[in-house]
């Protein structure tokens, strides 16, 4: 027998390279360049940062970068044991216990979502503020206003816990129900006892779950314009909106973003390290569901109680605050300008969703179709825009497009034609934007349920003399139809919600209602801002409840 | 019809071969099944030979022209190859008879195809129905009529079996070859079920960690097998190392490998009628009934392990056991 002969030569040098050459297909091309395309606005930060900074840099630097890492660590500290506090024990309670209205309580705790965080800000700003809701109820009851000043570091990192911790409760439920159910049998047959079990078994065994989540939540911290603005609090994305509108400095701005990208990566890594620690959970899922108990007594009122309290700070006392000031304003807010807004922002958000679906679709099945197997791993690259904050994305565009726009005013000028900017002038700088900074919540869904049609049906069409092309509008795309559509309705959220990034590449005459209600925050009307506010709210909510099944299930 | 050349494919970039250095030739019309354990490459092999897995060295072609090697690969849509798979793989959201005709293109009749189709495999009422609708049966004969209907000029059935019970099985089986006999197509057939290849395959190849140990007719694999492995796969088999060569006093070849079928070790040849030429004394250890026979455990003088099977009821705690030398396997190298 010849032995490792052919071995060696299959894979020398030589031999990769032809396979190379009979490998690359179209599919693979188009891959890079989609790629390359979503990872445009990083690179130009990248790119830019050789061309120094600004002249306000040094000034930054001394006087208020280190303003910008403290307050963002401070929120990135207190934020993380908010979130994990609330989000793990409501988790636990909720799929170990049965007591009062607690499948009730399941999807009511990740209604927060719907409420974006800046939206929860104004709202705790005027339960808290001299005449607002707390001094009326106190002034009520004959009793003295103490006043609890929120707006600061402090209540800024309430605000954003309480409106995130959802990210941290989904993920430590699901595997919660998933996955404990028989370790808790063994741990209970050991005759272990409650707490001991959750602390010593549970926690450590939910960690790269409950990370997962955490992390999420992170980011949207760092993320957040709207109620750190609101807050005064100074930020890395406040101090990027003010280097790019006050100081009109691009380069001071691309130097913060840089700046937050790199803490980004530090926050990836940091997952990736907690989930290779701890690689032994991926174990399968368990068929069994998580057997509950009904506690008695205190201790059910006392669960009840810890339960309720997320959701009432998270979301019924904001919106209730909200529908108040909604009362009191609608004569004057609702009116048919409003109208047409609101339908330009359904509008720019569907669109958008339907963009960015686009793109995910374009970006899971040419990777499938190219024969390279390294394309895949090209292709998961397209999708880290989540983790970039969307003020950093936008300036990652602004920069090359207003460029690219000069240039196009300059050559169309040659002809006699007056074009105005064609990319940032209209939106087809806000949908690119959308489109990179989204992608992964349509992704996800449709890679997964995409997953689940096994390889042998589009391979069965294949050998069955259709290509790719046919096999996926005839096959795959009824089959992961509801993939789509949810990936659809979860960016249209997303969208509806988004405030930075729409705040830096929106046309001049465009508005969202997440910028209207933006606008007269800042416009000291905050009581004017809660329309538009439970019209985001609303909208959200309804796909919220309806993908509860959804994102539970993931 | 069908020429596979020093065939290799790994999927971590040569440190493991799934399969390795494969090659073989398939004579057209006829029935050809690829024998292993799970793991061997079967699988592998004919996703090669389908096209849904590129090769990293070696060539195959079809009908003289080649379609995958190290510098050319025609796409699978273009190989008129038709596979059924393990699982079926029948489209959810389509009918039965959509199924069928999904593959169907450049003919006139198309519809008829179809139906023609259904009426082979005896499901001719069925053509509305939606796959999940169907038995497992049922569904294997869809994934069968709807891989011929293009007309394929190979065919290749996947483990089309595994997923059925024993005794639909075997009926499934009969069926299934009954009706690709009517079509004279050549067939490559993917089993780990060395039963299943015996009845239906004209010859059969053996894969080891996706080596080729073997390919040869049925009747020969049983009676000349090339490795020890391969004739345990046709019947265990016991190895006769240097133990059992003392303990049955049969000096045999040094250079060479032997074995002896289970079923060839006579048992209770009393000395008188002495039918044996090789032969000695084990201790029972344990009987174990299995219906009409009986299997025993036995322990040589030697202190080598055993088992045997015999008809024979009446067993005393310590019996004869012999061979014959025309019943002694040899092969060129211990596997």
């Amino acid at each position: 027998m010849r032995q490792g002969g052919n071995k060696n030569k299959a894979f020398s040098l030589k031999t990769r390279l032809t396979r190379l050459k009979r490998d690359s297909n179209r599919w693979s091309v188009f891959t890079l360049a989609i790629v390359l395309f979503l990872a445009l606005p990083i690179v130009f930060i990248g790119v830019e940062l050789f061309s120094g900074p600004g002249e306000t840099w040094g000034h930054i630097v001394e006087y208020l970068l280190p303003d910008y890492i403290w307050n963002s660590l401070y929120l990135v500290f207190f934020c993380s044991i908010l979130v994990l506090v609330l989000g793990v024990s409501s988790a636990w309670f909720v799929s170990r216990f049965d007591f009062l209205f607690r499948k009730q309580m399941e999807w009511l705790l990740i209604l927060p979502l719907a409420i974006p965080s800046y939206i929860v800000g104004y709202a705790y700003a005027g339960i808290f503020d001299y005449g607002g809701s707390m001094d009326l109820i106190f002034r009520q009851l004959n009793l003295d206003f103490v006043r609890i000043d929120i707006m600061n570091r402090a209540g800024l990192a309430f605000v954003l816990s309480i409106s995130l911790f959802p990210y941290v409760y989904v993920s430590a439920r699901a595997f919660f129900l998933n996955q404990a159910n028989n370790l808790l049998e063994a741990s209970k047959m050991l005759g272990v006892g409650e707490a001991k079990t959750f602390f010593k078994l549970m926690l450590p065994l939910a960690r790269p779950a409950i990370v997962a989540g955490l992390v999420l939540v992170l980011m949207e911290v760092l993320n957040d314009y709207g109620a750190a603005k609101y807050y005064g609090v100074n930020t890395f994305t406040t101090g990027i909106f003010r280097s790019w509108f006050s100081l009109e400095e691009p380069q001071t701005a691309v130097y913060l973003s840089a700046l937050l990208i790199l803490i980004i990566f530090a926050l990836i890594l940091f997952e990736k390290w907690q989930v290779r620690k701890v690689k032994f959970t991926s174990a399968k899922s368990n068929s069994t569901q998580i057997q509950r108990k009904e506690p008695k007594g205190a201790i059910k009122w006392g669960i009840f109680s810890v339960v309720l309290l997320p959701i009432l700070l998270g979301f019924i006392l904001p919106v209730a605050q909200l529908i108040y000031w909604a009362i009191l304003t609608a004569s004057t807010v609702f009116d048919f300008r409003f109208i047409v807004l609101s339908f330009q922002s359904f509008g720019i958000a569907i669109t958008s969703a339907i963009i960015t679906v686009f793109f995910a679709l374009l970006l899971i099945y040419f990777s499938k179709w190219s024969a390279l197997r390294f394309i895949k791993n090209v292709a998961r690259v397209g999708v880290l825009g989540y983790a970039i904050p969307g003020a950093v994305i936008a300036i990652g565009i602004m920069i090359p497009t207003l460029a690219l726009d000069k240039w196009l005013i300059k050559m169309l000028g040659n002809f006699g034609i007056d074009s105005g900017l064609i990319i940032n002038g209209t939106l087809i700088a806000l949908f690119y934007a959308y489109a990179v900074r989204f992608l992964a919540v349509a992704y996800n869904p449709i890679d997964s349920t995409a997953l689940k049609v096994d390889n042998s049906i589009p391979d069965s069409s294949k050998v069955l003399g259709v290509g790719n092309l046919k096999t996926f509008f005839k096959i795959e795309f009824p089959l992961i139809k509801t993939g789509v559509f949810s990936a659809v309705i979860l960016v249209f959220i997303d969208v509806m919600k988004e405030l930075p990034l729409t705040l830096i590449l929106k046309p001049y005459h465009v508005d969202t209602l997440a910028v209207k209600a933006f606008e007269y925050a800042s416009d000291e009307m905050v009581m004017e801002a809660s329309i538009p506010s439970l019209f985001i709210i609303f909208t959200a909510m309804i796909p919220v409840i309806f993908l509860n099944k959804l994102l539970i299930k993931r | 019809m069908l020429t596979i050349d020093s065939l290799s494919k790994s999927f971590d970039k040569g440190k493991n071969y799934a399969i390795e250095d494969v090659t073989f030739n398939l004579k057209a019309g006829h029935v050809c099944a690829i024998v292993g354990e799970s793991g061997s490459g079967k699988t592998t092999l004919v996703r090669l030979i389908a096209g849904l897995e590129r090769p990293d060295h070696g060539s195959i072609a079809m009908e003289g022209k080649v379609i995958a090697s190290l510098n050319k690969f025609v796409q699978p849509e273009k190989r008129k190859i038709g596979l059924v798979f393990q699982e079926y793989a029948l489209f959810p959201h389509l009918t039965i008879l959509d199924n069928i005709l999904y593959g169907i293109s450049k003919v006139k009749h198309k519809k008829q195809r179809a139906q023609d189709m259904l009426d082979l495999v005896g499901l001719d009422d069925m053509g509305s129905r939606y796959p999940h609708q169907l038995s497992g049966g049922q569904q294997q004969r869809v994934a069968l009529a709807r891989a011929l209907a293009p007309e394929p000029s190979l065919l290749i059935l996947d483990e089309p079996f595994s997923n059925l019970d024993t005794m639909l099985r075997t009926q499934l089986r009969n069926e299934v070859f009954d009706i690709i006999k009517k079509t004279e197509v050549t067939v490559l057939f993917v089993t780990h079920d060395t039963q299943d290849a015996l009845s239906v395959a004209d010859e059969i190849l053996i894969l080891q960690n996706g080596k080729v140990i073997q390919k040869d007719v049925a009747s020969n694999l049983y009676v000349k097998p090339s490795t020890l492995y391969v004739a345990s796969l046709f019947g265990s088999t016991v190895h006769i190392n240097k133990n059992l060569q003392n303990a049955f006093r049969c000096p045999l070849k040094e250079t060479c490998c032997h074995a002896i079928r289970n079923e060839k070790i006579k048992v209770n040849p009393s000395p008188d009628d002495f039918d044996c030429e090789y032969l000695t004394t084990a201790q029972v250890i344990k009987k174990i009934e299995l219906g009409d026979s009986i299997q025993l455990l036995l322990k040589l003088e030697s202190g080598e392990q055993l088992t045997v099977i015999t008809q024979d009821k009446n067993i005393a705690d310590t019996i004869n056991i012999g061979f014959n030398s025309k019943d002694i396997l040899e092969f060129d190298q211990e596997q």
